[in-house]
């Protein structure tokens, strides 16, 4: 089938509100009478609140109200646990979730302990100085190992120790293939992750209509409709009498997913209790510590191999830190645990996680979700495993890739969306080849490698390859509408922040209708604009809302077809859309616009048929048993130079499938955007905590994140092996970028690197890190 | 943080001990500092306004206890400051020794844990802001005694 617009390059619908500063951001909202809020936040990472005086800040001019834990009664509850844990057998969960104001505790820096309304964000921060707040410091939980020590400080005082949950999942008989290998390899390793540092911080705007008695919400969230739910649920409000409105929202990439937040729950109480609009939005500061982040996992992990590179198996034990609470459940450390097994055969697996609580901001998934951690740690092995075996790295790659004939492959082990890992389609072999070929693999290793250390200078190659599971149900819905204008209306539940869905289900509509994409006006992330919905995360917007789009619009297309053949007077089979009309073929005048048919299927006058629906609209759902497998390979040249211990990274290769690409253009967007996170992650973005829980780079001059010098042209290659799991053919893309930079970061720095022996097990590095790494070496040569 | 170093005072080691525990004389000395008085044996409480870097001067509410006094060799101060840009808590040691009739020397190290925006924000000047902040308040004291042994009291 040939598509016409399917797979083109098509500019994007949303860029001339958004480039002429016309688009609505939360913050743009400006309703009369509004009042601003600002949060006391916890200073301390681990302390026990013994008082909070909130009288001075009541008193102020200004001050509309002050609200500690002990104003909110019923309100005050834990939050809801967000993600279920998969029905994994023997698995321990302790779900601690948090409040919106702190009571007894406070558990990291960042937690909100009152919140004050005032005519003015100016008042409402000065207001802040009024509180006192009388602690008891505790000694913080920090480190992931000294949180195990019997006798370490307690995070959450009504469980026996600090473990939030343990997981093992197994594959196979890993200690029978270990006994059978020719050689292991035992690594621990360190992979950190960081803010998401989006553009636009969290921001959230509440009016009560009290004649309407409807409550409008705009939130910076991924998922509106979620969030819709909750709060009808909190205020016993009917779901129709709570409007979420999601409108253009400056990144998501995690953190912004249905989270129920303190600040989101709280501003539309704010609003009901006071009977005024209400807005919040987040400054930097807040956002780097009380807006979910990614950190750490510390691996202990080994692989066993046979002779000729064969993998028999890999075992790995690791830490997660989830942070004070874990309302996200387990799917990070699921998803690093299932990622690592990335595209190769691995006959036996046994992977078991400990996930921690820490005196820290809470961990959920940021841009890849622990995907990365995975994927560093096989790939690491794999590199490893080759040395060991004197063999080439690519080559130990190739020869446990999955091969075509194995789709779809089991992997036996339960994803994050409590479905058997199965790998939907796949043809991995020609990624590789396709990366090797354009950063010219062979020749760099043969030729200009020796000949640039010849000269002294330390360059070096990295190639690794990845799966990424993505476009997880349960589902989405999408209207689709023919006006009598002739432009067609979309209608989605998901959430936008910058992915492009305004033009890509826009695509996938325009497609079926026969009209131009211009024509297509979509409406993401407003609850009064469709019901039903999950949101956007997961990598799988276009996955999933985009086959819902699709599925609705074929709907729309019969209703057409059947409108059409009887004002035409011709058979179904002779009709075609095209150019926003019907026609019959081969008979060029014989044809009706799409809105003249509109008109015609909402008469003002005459009888609707019975069995029929009036207008030309189709609403349709969608939702795939389990998740398509996306996958590709990085492949990178770096020049490091060793007295400074700076890495430049001279190429960037991507080869990708997401199964079709709908627009190879958004493509290509969303993959540069992922490798930049992912060059960050690498070698620039780290936060630091103090053993005392104190983040200690709250701030751009100290948290750095890749400018665009620091971030290379990235070559992309697609390649497309469509999924079996929806019509469409798509798989997710979204986070793909971000996954394996760290890991080929790391391969290329240690091959640039190799002639002083620098072995690299962590991620993120940094200047002064492989600096020390250097130094370390060194000693150890001599 | 740790904040530890040497200084040399011009006087004798009674003196710069008395200095030492007299908050009028301390007050003038602290840069920032804007109140400080005796709340209690050897407990004293104040008011600091102190900046780091980006984040702009605010106040402190501090209190200081001396602990384990052995006149005039050494003691301990236990220190608690707080304001809504942040916090600080630890410990002190300082010991004298008297190195000849009018010169005497003085070893400091302090332990403090820093929190809220002065350690998330100003994290990287705030080592340096400590020991300017230390360096000044130990010169001025110097002055002060100075002024003291020439017989003129307070400058």
């Amino acid at each position: 089938m040939t598509h016409r617009l399917i797979g083109k390059p098509i500019r994007r619908n949303e860029d001339a509100r958004l480039l002429t500063g016309r688009a609505l951001f939360v913050d743009d909202v400006q309703v009369e009478g509004m009042l601003h809020v600002a949060f006391l936040r916890s200073q301390h990472a681990h302390a026990r609140l013994k008082d909070v005086d909130l009288t001075a800040a009541r008193r102020r001019p200004g001050v509309v109200g002050v609200y500690g834990a002990a104003d909110l009664g019923d309100y005050g509850r834990p939050g809801p646990l967000l993600v279920p844990p998969p029905p994994i057998a023997g698995l321990v969960f302790n779900p601690c979730t948090q409040v919106p104001l702190a009571k007894d505790k406070v558990r990291h820096v960042g937690e909100p302990i009152a919140m004050v309304v005032a005519e003015s964000r100016y008042v409402a921060e000065d207001a802040l100085e009024d509180i006192t707040v009388d602690t008891e410091p505790l000694p913080a939980v920090v480190d992931l190992e000294a949180a195990l020590v019997s006798g370490a400080p307690l995070v959450h005082d009504h469980l026996p120790s600090n473990v939030a949950a343990h997981v093992v999942q197994r594959k196979g008989d890993y200690e029978r293939a270990r006994a059978q290998a020719h050689a292991v390899i035992t690594r621990r390793f360190r992979y950190d992750r960081g803010a998401s540092a989006a553009i636009e911080n969290r921001a959230v705007a509440a009016r009560w209509d009290s004649r309407a008695e409807e409550l409008t919400v705009w939130d910076t969230t991924q998922a509106p409709i979620p969030i819709r739910n909750g709060l009808a649920r909190l205020f016993g409000l009917l779901e129709t009498q709570v409007r979420v409105v999601a409108p253009f929202v400056g990144g998501g990439f995690g953190p912004k997913i249905m989270m129920f937040y303190p600040e989101e729950v709280l501003v539309p109480w704010a609003a009901l209790k006071l009977g005024r609009p209400v807005k919040w939005t987040e400054d930097r500061q807040e956002n780097f510590s009380a807006t979910t982040q990614e950190r750490g996992q510390l691996h202990d992990a080994e692989i066993a191999v046979s002779g000729d590179g064969r993998i028999l198996g890999v075992r790995d034990v690791f830490l997660h830190d989830t942070g004070a609470y874990d309302p996200y459940g387990l799917t990070v450390p699921i998803n690093s645990q299932c990622t690592l097994l990335g595209p190769y055969d691995i006959p036996s697996y046994y992977s078991e996680f400990t996930a921690i609580f820490t005196n820290k901001t809470i961990v959920t998934p940021v841009r890849g979700a622990g995907r990365q951690h995975g994927v560093f740690v096989i790939e690491r092995l794999l590199d490893f495993a080759a040395r060991e075996l004197g063999l080439d790295r690519v080559e130990i790659r190739r020869r446990n890739l999955l091969r075509p004939e194995q789709f779809p492959h089991n992997h036996e082990i339960i994803f994050q969306d409590s479905a058997p890992l199965v790998y939907d389609s796949g043809n991995y072999e020609p990624a590789l080849d396709e990366a090797l070929r354009i950063i010219d693999y062979k020749g760099f290793v043969r030729d200009e490698q020796p000949r640039l250390r010849a000269a002294g200078r330390h360059v070096g190659i990295g190639v690794v390859c990845y799966v990424e599971g993505t476009g997880i149900g349960p589902y989405e819905g999408a209207r689709v509408t023919v006006e009598p204008s002739g432009r067609v209306r979309v209608a989605t539940g998901v959430g936008t922040q910058g992915q492009g869905h305004f033009t890509v289900f826009a695509q996938i509509v325009a497609e079926v209708l026969g009209v131009d994409v211009e024509q297509v006006h979509v409406i993401t992330g407003d609850t009064r604009e469709f019901h039903w919905g999950t949101g956007t995360f997961a990598s799988r917007g276009a996955v999933v809302a985009g086959s819902a789009c699709h599925a609705a619009a074929l709907a729309v297309r019969e209703k057409v077809l059947e409108l059409a053949s009887r004002h035409l007077e011709a058979a179904r089979e002779d009709l075609e859309l095209a150019g926003g009309r019907v026609r019959v073929r081969g008979a060029p005048d014989s044809a009706i616009p799409l809105g003249e048919l509109a008109l015609q299927a909402n008469p003002l006058r005459g009888a609707v048929r019975p069995g029929t629906e009036p207008g030309l609209e189709a609403t349709a759902y969608f939702g795939p048993d389990r998740g398509s497998t996306a996958n590709g390979v990085h492949a990178l040249l770096v020049e490091v130079d060793p007295e400074t211990a700076l890495v430049e990274i001279k190429r960037y290769v991507v080869v990708h499938d997401c199964g079709r690409v709908i627009n190879p253009m958004l493509v290509d967007g969303q993959i540069h955007g992922g490798v930049a996170h992912g060059i960050g992650n690498a070698f620039y973005e780290q936060l630091v905590y103090d053993t005392g829980g104190q983040l200690l780079n709250a701030s751009f001059m100290d948290y750095l994140l890749p400018t665009a010098t620091d971030v290379p042209h990235i070559e992309t290659a697609h390649r497309e092996t469509p999924s079996p799991l929806n019509p469409v053919g798509a798989k997710g893309v979204g986070e793909a970028g971000a996954i394996p930079t760290g890991a080929a970061f790391a391969q290329a720095v240690e091959d640039a690197l190799a002639d002083h022996g620098v072995e690299i097990t962590e991620i993120p590095l940094s200047p002064n890190r492989l600096f020390e790494l250097l130094a370390q070496a060194e000693q150890a040569r001599t | 943080m740790i904040v530890q170093g040497t200084f040399t005072f011009a006087g004798p080691r009674a003196t710069v001990w008395e200095l030492l525990q007299n908050p009028d004389v301390l007050v003038k000395a602290l840069p920032g500092a804007k109140r400080l008085v005796r709340a209690g044996e050897d407990r004293y409480e104040g008011l600091m306004q102190v900046g780091v870097g980006p984040v702009t001067a605010a106040e402190f509410a501090v209190t200081v206890s001396l602990r384990d006094k052995v006149p005039p060799e050494r003691y301990t101060m236990e220190v608690d400051s707080k304001g809504t840009l942040g916090f600080t808590r630890g410990g002190a040691r300082v010991e004298l020794e008297a190195l000849a009739d009018a010169v005497t020397l003085m070893r400091y190290t302090a332990e403090l844990q820093v929190g809220g925006k002065i350690a998330s924000v100003g994290q990287r000047l705030l080592d340096q802001v400590a020991k300017l902040m230390t360096r000044q308040a130990l010169d001025a004291l110097n002055n002060e005694l100075r002024a003291r042994l020439a017989g003129g009291g307070s400058p």
